[in-house]
């Protein structure tokens, strides 16, 4: 029951914030509101771990409602819930359509956390599809200028990775030997020969390197991020593209391990490309959120090669690198949503000397600093931790492309510090200073991402108590990388929660 | 022919810049024998500065002396004289342009008078005051 | 009809309109303005700030002479700043009862807000040194800046920097260095070792005196000036620097001079019968060196020697309030932010209501006022560009076109010193400028 409450709060309030009169400031509260309850009810279900729900929806097709919540999908559902809040935070106070807006964002989250619980193959499928449409409407919608280009290309690029995904769910289902089924249960004993295996991971591979996204699935991320208002830019970056990794890990290195270890060389390679080449366009970028949304590309790119590992430490890592991640690049994006919503412009040409106390955006930019350093890593901060735990746990599968992805961690440090050099520093240009400072209510959402950002880098246990010990069954290489276990994990038992 | 002093005395528009040379202590200098020529500004000339310019300078001797040792030249030189050069080093020390011939005009004031001969030197008339710079 | 004629034909200028970049501005000085436009909130702006900066003016010429005379050669100069109460005593020679030449109506003694300030700083109550030690109290830092300033650019007009190092200054400077250090073997054998860095250092509190009585004109003029506006006796900017016209011609001949006190005793190093005036001596030197040189300041911009960005030719330097760009980042502890951070102590309620109305309101006020001192300040270049003209040059309502040209080129000179892009000159014609 409790779980079918997390889905039932951004439901309901999906339904009934738009009977609210139309410029009524209740529906922004509301939808705050909603958000923050999903939260608690987060929080109160890590202390009180749910059992799982099993019940029978559409048997002739094989749809049951399963849902349950462990160790790897705890940090994720408390990350969207987190994140929709600090969303609702962000979106302007005067937002036009407002009720449609946030009506819309609400249904993301909902798609979001349906996917997170799902234990069942199908409802999984339905939650990710159901995300594509609200997202692409607020993109289109509330977008920059190029909106109608980007939501278009996201459209594409989303079916097709749809479509892969049905393909590669409806197989799975099929193929089962006792029958039709989609749970997770019968799924996670993986019965399927090797070359079933392989084709299927094919398309698991398109459809969730689409989402997450990888080198050369990539084309609709920069555009699409850049268009975004910024609510939405949040959110997409900061769970709908760990949807994408949390997919892999589910589908792929669950499911489908004899695959995944085959492939897993190519798969490091690909994020160690995926890393470089995120690092290195962004260095180049004029103008802030495309920089933002190739730093994510780059940071994807590390989660990759840590999946490919599949050791203990590296599945830790993947876990601390989608929290992390999806903090500091919610982060990110919320201060470039700042700061553009006062400057009037994120191109980083027209912008500089922002840090003048008297007449800049101090504070804004002082918070973005951190931010920064968080994405380049700088220890203390989240970021440390989880490149940390991704490249030790992967050096001993993959040196190669982990020294790679090093070297593009170090890479983040430049465009850093390039971006913030060029914003914050130098002379303020009088002629367009005369924006008024942000209010405290602009900066919340970045406030409290921040704050979390400082406690997990300081207190590493916040991004990884969640999931060791669900993480564990699910190595495919021992600590060592020595030996290949390519065997059933025991059914990942949604009542295995840490405490 | 009278000293140059006591000429400037016997016209008559001079009362505030004999005043001056009392007050900068130069009367014996400019009674001595050593030839002279004195660019002497008119008592409207010192009435035109702003006021309390001229009180400042008498109640400060050596500044004064400054002032006014601007306006003598080592030497008695007649109009024809003057304008054949272009600089003219003072007594103070920072030149005198000549800056027209007719009418004949030294720095920025007008010579109203030239060539008032007397016994140490010569005094031409100005209407302004000049000062260095 | 005819009379209209007759009256334009009057009216009709006697040379050509300018061609200068700046000729409106030109146009305007000629017809007897200044560089600032002429509007009411410009008349407000730079009269309130005038006063906010003889405030700490007052104590900066105090405090100047006190070191020139009194602190002078102190190897641990610690409290120098720590001016003494008879030099806060000491009475200005152009303000109070006793002054021979009175420009301020007021007193003679320190300010009364000057003195409040002493007192309580932005803390409160505490006792000096730690009001001292958290640096609450007038910056002080900002009269030597300047002053260094002017020793540093030296040969910029007038006979003091060629005194400092003529035999009879040198002669001075030894009896006094002396008299001062009498009963110290160990300064006076660093003397002996090394004279020239004594002397170099008797030159440099030469020039704290020439600033000190600089200032000490200065202050009473712009308080007289808030006086007058607020009685509503200027009728615009014209009529204020009309004001600061006089004030200098009045003062032109003030002598400037260096004594140094040891107890009673007076040891002139600089006498009064050297004949060196408050105008060719102290301002226009003090105008040269700080409204238009200074030097680039360090923590605000990285320059690259080897790529020229700082001129080699000292007279090229561009870094004085005529040029200022106000908007340093981390512009803590820099000349110009120390004075804007004194001024903020003591503005007019009126100029307060200005602020608080635009920009960031209370929040940049620092960059506000300091836009609005840059205007006064050309207000007061413009006094003395006028002032050098009328000593230097003909009236402005001279009838001969020739006398009227020489003029116009004098203006244009001036005017093309503001021809590279840092001059604020274009800038402070509009009154969005803040």
């Amino acid at each position: 029951m409790d779980l079918l409450l997390l889905l039932l709060i951004p439901l309901l309030a999906g339904l009934l914030l738009p009977l609210l009169p139309a410029g009524s400031p209740w529906v922004r509260r509301g939808a705050l509101a909603a958000a923050l309850l999903q939260l608690l009810d987060g929080l109160w279900l890590w202390q009180h771990p749910p059992a799982a729900l099993s019940l029978s929806w559409l048997p002739q097709l094989g749809l049951r409602l399963e849902l349950g919540l462990d160790g790897l999908t705890l940090p994720l559902v408390l990350l969207a819930a987190l994140l929709t809040a600090m969303a609702v935070m962000a979106s302007p106070v005067d937002q036009s359509r407002q009720r449609l807006f946030f009506a819309l964002m609400l249904a993301t989250n909902l798609g979001l956390i349906g996917a997170f619980l799902a234990r069942n193959a199908l409802l999984f499928l339905l939650a990710y599809e159901l995300i594509l449409i609200p997202t692409t409407l607020l993109v289109a919608t509330w977008g920059g200028e190029r909106r109608a280009g980007a939501a278009i290309r996201f459209l594409t690029y989303g079916a097709v990775s749809g479509v892969a995904l049905l393909a590669a769910v409806l197989a799975l289902g099929w193929l089962q030997p006792g029958g039709l089924n989609f749970s997770y249960s019968a799924l996670a004993d993986h019965q399927l020969t090797a070359v079933q295996q392989r084709w299927i991971l094919a398309l698991v591979l398109l459809a969730f390197g689409l989402k997450l996204p990888v080198v050369p699935l990539h084309g609709w991320q920069p555009l699409t991020y850049s268009q975004a208002p910024t609510s939405v830019a949040m959110l997409m970056s900061g769970v709908v593209s760990k949807l994408g990794a949390y997919g892999l890990l589910r589908f792929g290195l669950e499911f489908l391990p004899d695959a995944w270890t085959a492939w897993s060389p190519w798969l490091a390679a690909v994020g160690a490309i995926s890393a470089t080449y995120g690092a290195l366009n962004a260095i180049v970028q004029l103008d802030m959120r495309r920089l933002v949304a190739y730093s994510s590309l780059g940071h994807m790119g590390m989660l990759l090669l840590a999946l490919a590992a599949a050791t203990p430490l590296s599945l830790q890592g993947v876990i601390a690198q989608m929290l992390a991640h999806g903090l500091i690049i919610a982060l990110l994006f919320c201060l470039v949503g700042l700061i553009e919503l006062r400057t009037g412009t994120s191109a980083i040409p027209e912008l500089s000397g922002l840090l003048n106390p008297q007449r800049g955006l101090p504070f804004t930019l002082g918070l973005m600093l951190l931010a920064l350093l968080a994405a380049a890593g700088v220890p203390g901060l989240a970021g440390f931790v989880a490149e940390l735990l991704v490249f030790e746990g992967s050096w001993v599968a993959f040196p190669w492309p982990t020294l790679v992805c090093l070297l593009a961690s170090g890479l983040t440090a430049v465009y850093a510090i390039r971006l913030f050099n060029r914003v914050g520093f130098g002379r303020l240009d009088n002629e367009r200073a005369d924006w008024v400072s942000t209010s405290w209510g602009e900066r919340a959402p970045a406030l409290v991402l921040t704050a979390l950002v400082l406690v997990a880098g300081l207190w590493p246990s916040l991004l990884t108590g969640f999931s060791e010990t669900a993480t564990a069954p699910l190595a495919l290489r021992s600590s060592d990388a020595v030996t290949v276990i390519a065997m059933a994990p025991t059914n990942v038992n949604s009542a295995q929660l840490p405490a | 022919m009278a000293s140059i002093l006591e000429t400037a005395a016997s016209v008559g528009v001079f009362n505030t810049l004999l005043a001056a040379v009392d007050a900068a202590g130069l009367r014996g200098a400019l009674e001595g024998p050593g030839l002279f020529t004195v660019f002497a500004p008119v008592d409207d000339a010192f009435a035109a500065l702003p006021p309390g310019t001229v009180q400042t300078l008498v109640d400060n001797p050596p500044q004064l002396a400054r002032i006014l040792k601007y306006h003598v030249l080592s030497g008695a030189f007649s109009r024809e004289q003057l304008v054949a050069q272009e600089n003219w080093d003072s007594l103070e020390g920072a030149p005198i342009p000549i800056r027209s011939t007719d009418p004949f005009e030294v720095k920025n004031a007008t010579v109203v008078t030239a060539d008032v001969v007397c016994d140490n030197g010569v005094v031409h008339v100005i209407d302004r005051v000049i000062l260095p710079g | 009809m005819t009379a209209t004629v007759a009256s334009e034909r009057i009216k009709a200028p006697l040379i050509p309109p300018s061609t200068h970049r700046y000729a409106d501005v030109i146009h305007r000085l000629e017809a007897g303005g200044s560089m600032l436009p002429d509007t009411p909130e410009n008349l407000k702006q730079i009269i309130g700030i005038y006063k906010a900066y003889a405030v700490p003016m007052d104590f900066y010429w105090r405090d100047l002479l006190y070191i020139a005379e009194r602190v002078f050669l102190n190897p641990l100069p610690a409290f120098k700043y720590f001016i003494s109460q008879e030099y806060l005593d000491r009475p200005n020679s152009y303000a109070g009862d006793q002054s021979k030449l009175r420009i301020w109506r007021g007193g003679e003694t320190a300010h009364p807000e000057l003195l409040e300030f002493m007192e309580r700083g932005e803390t409160g109550r505490m006792p000096k040194l730690l009001h001292h030690l958290w640096h609450d109290r007038v910056n002080m830092e900002f009269a030597e800046a300047c002053m260094q300033a002017m020793l540093w650019h030296q040969g910029m007009g007038g006979r003091f920097n060629n005194y400092l190092e003529s035999d009879a200054y040198k002669a001075n400077a030894d009896r006094a260095i002396k008299a001062y250090f009498k009963g110290n073997p160990l300064m006076l054998g660093l003397y002996a070792l090394f004279p020239e860095m004594f002397l170099e250092q008797v030159r440099q509190l030469s020039y704290y005196a020439n600033l000190g009585l600089f200032w000490e004109v200065m202050a009473p003029v712009f308080f007289e000036m808030s006086d007058i506006y607020d009685e509503g006796g200027f009728k615009g900017v014209p009529d204020a620097m009309d004001f600061l016209v006089n004030g200098i011609f009045a003062v032109a001949g003030r002598p400037i001079y260096h004594h140094l006190y040891i107890g009673d005793e007076c040891y002139e190093i600089i006498p009064k019968s050297e004949g060196f005036t408050w105008l060719y001596e102290a301002a226009l030197p003090y105008v040269e060196a700080v409204f238009y040189r200074t030097a680039p300041f360090r923590g605000t911009k990285s320059y690259n020697a080897q790529a020229d960005q700082v001129p080699a030719d000292q007279a090229d330097f561009h870094y004085g309030i005529l040029y200022a760009d106000l908007f340093p980042v981390g512009s803590a502890g820099i000349p110009p932010t120390l004075l804007m951070q004194d001024m903020l102590h003591f503005l007019p309620p009126y100029l307060k209501e200005i602020y608080r109305e635009h920009k960031r309101g209370e929040e940049d006020e620092l960059i506000q006022l300091g836009v609005t001192f840059q205007r006064s300040m050309y207000n007061v270049t413009s006094a003395v560009i006028q002032a050098l003209r009328g000593a230097l040059l003909y009236p402005l309502d001279d009838t001969n076109p020739e006398h009227l040209m020489a003029n116009r080129r004098f203006f244009e000179a001036q005017m093309d010193r503001f021809l590279r892009p840092e001059a604020r000159l274009s800038d402070i014609q509009s009154q969005d400028y803040r």
